[in-house]
């Protein structure tokens, strides 16, 4: 979880942790932060056919100061690593982190013995909240990582859940 | 037209390369003296080179002496036309480094562009390849020019004052294979991190 | 404006920075500006925080396992990334490939350039300020995504081609689909038109920004629209024809003014050009095989080097591979376009106000995986 680094608080009103984790699970707003193929899935998801916004989750900021999700959409070379945990330093808490796409998962296809320039996962340096596999996922798939997120921000799930047949 | 036009202007670039061939004496001295003034060139922008290259300079050195011999030695008699269908290209040419910047100067008042510029590297050979493909954009004529150079020392004009486009072909293969481009005006790595001190498309490269 | 920067050495600059994380760079490009005010003096773009090293991997894996690669290069038009690279191959070890896959290849390319010009045309629109666009684009867009996946299996990262052929026949669905896709197409080319061409916010923006002249673009090796809004009569599939294109009759879109205009003005008409040639080759479309009998696992080139250039949506994609007759690559260039193409940004960018130069990058069309490969 990102919110790791924080004292708890010493009251806790549990009501009103409830309701403020309802607003933020239904409200998250995401960074405008693309790195490679996945980004133009995560552009997809947010536009017109697969409306991300029938979810609360459309308002993308530019801005890391204004989100509380990042989405690690595409691989994080070495010369990235810093810019993105910068980045993620930057997000005001709570904040949650979505690993978009093998890459950001494991390091996908550009993994091999002698590689020299990327970093093999988003968790090796940052908290990874929601793990969405694909090279690039669907924004489908997209969607429901971010549904996953909301349950574990609330604890319970607002969508149906689609089963596999 | 322009491929015949091209073809005898790039000819006129060996014809120095043939007298060369029968007194092999003269060109050892001469590269000698080259070196030393490449060198002086390079130093204002020596600065970002890491001690390991200055190291890899001096290791080098004993091994200078034959080579411009060997090179003299199959020195290729000119610009070869190929079978385009096959090979992609039409022209190709194998120049000495030394001539690589006429010849640019020669392909660009033809108005040809800079499509790319590869290295390769022979490490059996112990030595790297440039290569530079030229395009025409109003007739088709890929011309190829092609120079080698020895692996422990790379060192080859730059012809970015010329081709601007070719500033960041050169710095690209300064990155992968630690080829100097003597003269390039910014020698930084491009696409590797800002301190990257390695070269990683040498063949004996490991990470 | 040139008089700024012929001012005295000692005038207040000062740096900024832009990137790598900033929505106008399309990516993860990072662009080192020194300013004078709100006038740019020198731009240097800084590269490589996408580097995926494509060209090592080329070298030690074999010719058909990098297959995958091609479409996560250029993502926005993979096939012809695709094309490019199995058409080198076939040049280099003399590979047949039958008439219908190579129909069906050019069909597919030419679907992927037209969703590629939508993209990009979204999100231009979007870098000026107008967001609806790209609303309007990503609808029709994935019309085109629906078409092409039913025959390659996916939507963004096609791996469609193989050696000596295509993977997939069409079915009589992707024919009938494609052609309603080409009648809708033409109908929201004029809304297009109406709604963002003829925009007078849109016109002041772009036109005489960034001019480009042609012996820049020469000088850089600038390639696709970017040379063709400079008025170079450039295009691969007509200058070096691959493929079957030199059947079919289309035109190539040039432009004079070498502004930002002329060069979205190029990719707009680049749309109806596409178009014409797919109707044609959905017409002219042979029956017949798809792909060699027994599947090309193999691929031995004769030692040497080979080149093949095809016309991606960005301009001219070459390969040059290094072949010492194995089973993979001895060395494998990829020439990006977009490459050469952002080299310019410094000279072109200087003494441009910053947002025009935004302008000016968003119309060179960047997919800055493809640049840094």
């Amino acid at each position: 979880m990102g919110t790791q680094d924080i004292q708890p608080p010493i009251i806790h009103f549990a009501n009103l942790d409830k309701i403020l984790s309802l607003g933020r699970a239904n409200s998250l707003w995401p960074m405008t932060f693309g790195l490679a193929c996945c980004a133009i899935e995560m552009m997809a998801t947010g536009a017109s056919r697969f409306d991300l916004a029938r979810f609360g989750a459309e308002v993308f900021r530019p801005s890391p100061r204004q989100c509380d999700v990042m989405i690690v959409a595409g691989t994080i070379s070495k010369k990235m690593e810093p810019a993105v945990k910068t980045l993620y330093d930057q997000m005001p808490e709570p904040k949650w982190v979505i690993a978009m796409g093998n890459c950001a998962i494991s390091g996908g296809p550009f993994v091999f013995e002698g590689q020299y320039g990327i970093v093999e996962g988003a968790d090796k340096f940052l908290p990874v909240d929601i793990y969405i596999p694909g090279c690039p996922p669907r924004p489908e798939a997209l969607i429901e990582g971010i549904l996953e997120l909301e349950e574990k921000v609330t604890g319970f799930r607002r969508w149906p859940r689609v089963e596999a047949k | 037209m322009l491929l015949a036009r091209i073809k005898e202007a790039l000819s006129s670039l060996y014809e120095d390369i043939q007298e060369t061939q029968e007194a092999p004496e003269a060109v050892k001295d001469e590269a000698a003296g080259k070196v030393e003034t490449a060198a002086a060139d390079a130093a204002p922008a020596a600065e970002f080179q890491t001690e390991e290259s200055a190291a890899e300079q001096e290791e080098a050195k004993p091994e200078e002496a034959e080579e411009p011999a060997a090179e003299a030695a199959k020195a290729p008699p000119g610009p070869k036309e190929t079978d385009y269908t096959a090979k992609g290209y039409h022209l190709d040419v194998d120049l000495p480094p030394d001539k690589v910047t006429a010849a640019a100067e020669i392909l660009n008042n033809e108005n040809f562009f800079l499509e790319t510029i590869t290295g390769v590297d022979w490490i059996d050979e112990q030595q790297l390849e440039v290569v530079y493909d030229f395009n025409h954009f109003d007739e088709l004529c890929r011309v190829v020019i092609r120079t080698r150079t020895d692996r422990n020392n790379p060192e080859i004009p730059t012809i970015s004052h010329i081709y601007q486009g070719a500033n960041w072909h050169e710095r690209e293969t300064h990155d992968f294979f630690g080829i100097k481009f003597v003269g390039h005006p910014d020698l930084s790595p491009l696409l590797l991190p800002e301190d990257a001190d390695f070269h990683p498309l040498l063949k004996d490269f490991k990470a | 404006m040139n008089g700024l920067l012929q001012q005295d050495v000692n005038q207040e600059t000062f740096t900024l920075n832009l990137g790598p994380q900033h929505p106008a760079t399309h990516g993860v490009l990072r662009v080192k500006l020194v300013m004078d005010g709100e006038y740019i003096v020198q731009a240097e773009p800084v590269l490589g925080y996408i580097h995926r090293m494509h060209e090592k991997m080329g070298e030690n894996r074999t010719w058909v396992k990098f297959l995958p690669n091609c479409g996560r290069m250029d993502y926005l038009c993979a096939l012809s990334y695709n094309h490019g690279y199995v058409a080198a191959l076939e040049r280099a070890a003399g590979i047949e490939v039958p008439e219908r896959a190579e129909y069906l290849r050019v069909i597919t390319v030419e679907l992927n350039r037209i969703s590629s010009h939508l993209l990009w045309f979204g999100a231009f629109v979007l870098d000026l300020g107008g967001f609806t666009p790209l609303l309007y684009a990503f609808d029709d867009r994935e019309h085109i995504l629906d078409l092409l996946e039913s025959v390659t299996g996916s939507r963004l990262t096609y791996c469609y081609f193989r050696f000596g052929g295509v993977y997939n026949d069409i079915e009589d669905s992707f024919i009938t689909g494609t052609r309603e896709f080409i009648k809708r197409m033409r109908k929201r080319m004029p809304m297009y038109d109406a709604l963002v061409t003829k925009n007078i916010i849109l016109i002041k923006r772009l036109k005489d920004i960034g001019p480009i002249s042609k012996d820049m673009a020469r000088r850089y090796g600038a390639t696709g629209p970017v040379a063709r809004g400079s008025g170079i009569n450039y295009d691969v599939r007509k200058n070096e024809p691959y493929s079957v294109y030199s059947e079919f009759d289309f035109d190539v879109p040039v432009y004079e003014e070498g502004d930002s205009m002329a060069r979205y003005m190029v990719r707009m008409d680049e749309i109806e050009q596409s178009m014409r040639i797919i109707e044609q080759a959905l017409d002219k479309l042979p029956e017949g095989e798809i792909k060699p009998k027994k599947a090309v696992k193999m691929v031995k080139p004769e030692k040497g080097d080979y080149y093949h250039a095809v016309e991606a949506a960005r301009g001219s994609f070459g390969v040059r591979l290094v072949s010492d007759g194995k089973n993979q690559a001895y060395r494998l260039k990829l020439r990006s376009p977009t490459y050469s193409n952002l080299s310019l940004f410094d000279e072109a960018s200087r003494g441009m106000l910053l947002p025009d130069a935004l302008a000016l990058m968003g119309s060179l069309d960047l997919v800055i995986p493809e640049i840094d490969r």
